[in-house]
């Protein structure tokens, strides 16, 4: 069986339950897609099956013949990112990254789909995706700066509202 | 049946690095016959930030452009000692190994350079890339060219190595617990304020905002340590009123059996966030940097636990703050006082007291 992977056909030797997580990884060494919990629970594992957001761990990948698979790597390159991930940096959304890439699949879905930047609107739709190091507000943030904006500097870091830096002591 | 609404504020106060035990982190940094500069570290980044941070320490000291720096913590044959990321001490311990080995480093390219330079290395500093004499900043040479001139003319390595470790300390007085040498000086101080709503019917518990002041020494990268304190907020939020390893009690049998089963906060349960960054010194960190990794997510459920009491009127003295606890604690705080024929709800702990200030009776 075929898969288009970022926009390349790929031929598929795993068995057709293997979930595509397994297959990405193992099979076809893309490995942005991350294993966080293998039970549909996290989101990391997030990747887009023709456009919209899918658990590649829940996906057999004999139900995908003649789909197409966009990873993260196949968003943007590190010279040419897109918007979504340009603001992930500029925002500083990220700690360890672990949940990165899914949350940036599924931001991109979610503003594809013509998402605003109404934060309430945000946290619905990527309420699946867990966090454990970020508190999430820079990467609301992120997402709702991606939807009114397409390119970001990168050389500098966003002002976050509601933070205050005091310089004291002795 | 209402929803009520309550404030409460918690403050801690937590050591950095493990004191009298001895946990020594080391580096060494070598530059190459370009000027760049590789640093090998054993400290792991787990989300924390010690490549970032150690690698703007060492640009920083030495006096040359961040980009110019290779941080190297991939091999544990090829990079020195670290203890590890834990304690809250990878910036104040880690930090300081490598600004000990970045001074060193600077010091050679100082050397080297004065002979190049003719000049008195005593006279020289490094700004941007480039040596130059003090006050006379036209007179200069750049970091690359003294590099090669060490590689090629000089046949010098510029290298440097640092280590930090706060030695065993010996317990003299059992009794008294005094110890031979005194304990790191990093003491880093927070305290966080929250917001809650209870509702008294579903004994539900949603936290509204969180305002947190941290003491971190010095905000070596604020954008990160932005990021440590926020993250530290969500998940003190879920320690506070949601996660649970054993959410299906009495018996161990009914433990939680994966993922699914145990609740950490999502992107919904996030509250209105306020910031403060505080940078009172310390004496030995690196550029008066603390740690406040791990105190980040400690002061969140005792504020949050307070708050409940503020809204509720109940102490709930055990974590998570699940509806169960709080309905439960709100029954037994209702239970009404007989008094032959009357049956009277206390006036100090009624629930329905909470705010009206007084009491119901039938
Ligand atoms: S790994 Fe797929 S949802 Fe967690
Ligand atoms: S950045 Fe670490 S899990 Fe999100």
């Amino acid at each position: 069986m075929n898969i288009t992977l970022n926009g390349v056909s790929r031929q598929i030797s795993s068995p057709p339950l293997t979930p595509l997580l397994r297959v990405l990884r193992n099979e076809l060494n893309v490995v942005s897609a991350k294993a966080g919990c293998e039970a549909g629970g996290c989101g990391a594992c997030t990747v887009l099956v023709d456009g919209r957001p899918q658990r590649s761990c829940l996906t057999a990948v004999g139900s995908l013949n003649g789909a197409a698979v966009t990873t993260l790597e196949g968003l943007g390159t590190s010279e040419n990112l897109s918007a979504v991930q340009q603001a992930f940096v500029h925002h500083y959304a990220a700690q360890c990254g672990f949940c990165t890439p899914g949350m940036v699949v599924a931001a991109t879905a979610y503003l594809d789909a013509g998402g605003s930047d109404d934060k309430e609107a945000i946290q619905e739709a990527l309420g699946g995706h867990v966090c454990r190091c970020t508190g999430y507000l820079k990467i609301v943030n992120a997402i709702a700066a991606a939807a009114t904006q397409s390119e970001f500097d990168l050389t500098i870091t966003a002002e976050e509202p509601n933070v205050v830096v005091k310089t004291g002591g002795r | 049946m209402a929803v009520h609404r309550g404030r409460g504020v918690a403050a801690i106060e937590y050591p950095t690095g493990m004191n009298q035990n001895g946990d020594p982190s080391q580096a060494w940094i070598k530059v190459k016959p370009d000027g760049r500069v590789d640093v090998f570290s054993g400290t792991a980044d787990i989300g924390n930030g010690a490549k970032t941070i150690q690698s703007q320490i060492v640009a920083e000291t030495i006096g040359v452009p961040y980009d110019w720096v290779t941080f190297d913590n991939s091999n544990t044959d090829s990079s020195p000692v670290c203890t590890g990321t834990f304690a809250s001490r990878a910036t104040f311990v880690a930090g300081k190994a490598v600004l000990k080995a970045a001074e060193e480093v600077r010091h050679k390219l100082l050397e080297i350079a004065g002979l190049e330079m003719e000049a008195s290395a005593d006279d020289l500093e490094v700004v941007d890339g480039e040596v130059m004499v003090k006050g006379s900043p036209t007179e200069k040479l750049s970091v690359a060219d003294v590099a090669g001139a060490a590689t090629y003319g000089h046949g010098q390595l510029i290298t440097g190595t640092g280590a930090q470790l706060k030695p065993y300390a010996e317990i003299l007085d059992p009794e008294t617990g005094v110890v031979s040498s005194p304990p790191h000086s990093a003491i880093s101080y927070a305290a966080c304020a929250a917001e809650v709503e209870v509702d008294d019917e579903t004994g539900n518990v949603r936290v509204l905002k969180l305002i947190q002041a941290y003491d971190v020494g010095k905000a070596i990268n604020p954008a990160l340590v932005e990021g440590q304190i926020q993250g530290g907020a969500i998940m003190g939020l879920g320690l506070a009123v949601l996660e649970n390893a054993y959410p299906y009690y009495p018996s161990v049998e009914h433990r939680g059996y994966g993922f699914g089963s145990y609740y950490s906060p999502g992107m919904e349960d996030l509250p209105e966030l306020e910031t403060i960054i505080i940078e009172n010194p310390s004496a030995d960190g690196p550029y008066g940097a603390k740690g406040i990794g791990e105190m980040a997510n400690n002061a969140q459920p005792a504020a949050i636990a307070a708050a409940v009491h503020d809204a509720a009127g109940v102490w709930i003295t055990e974590l998570p703050i699940t509806p169960e606890l709080v309905l439960k604690a709100l029954e037994a705080k209702a239970e009404p006082r007989r008094e032959g024929k009357l049956v009277a709800f206390d006036d100090e702990i009624s629930v329905n007291t909470v705010g009206a200030g007084i009491s119901w009776m039938p």
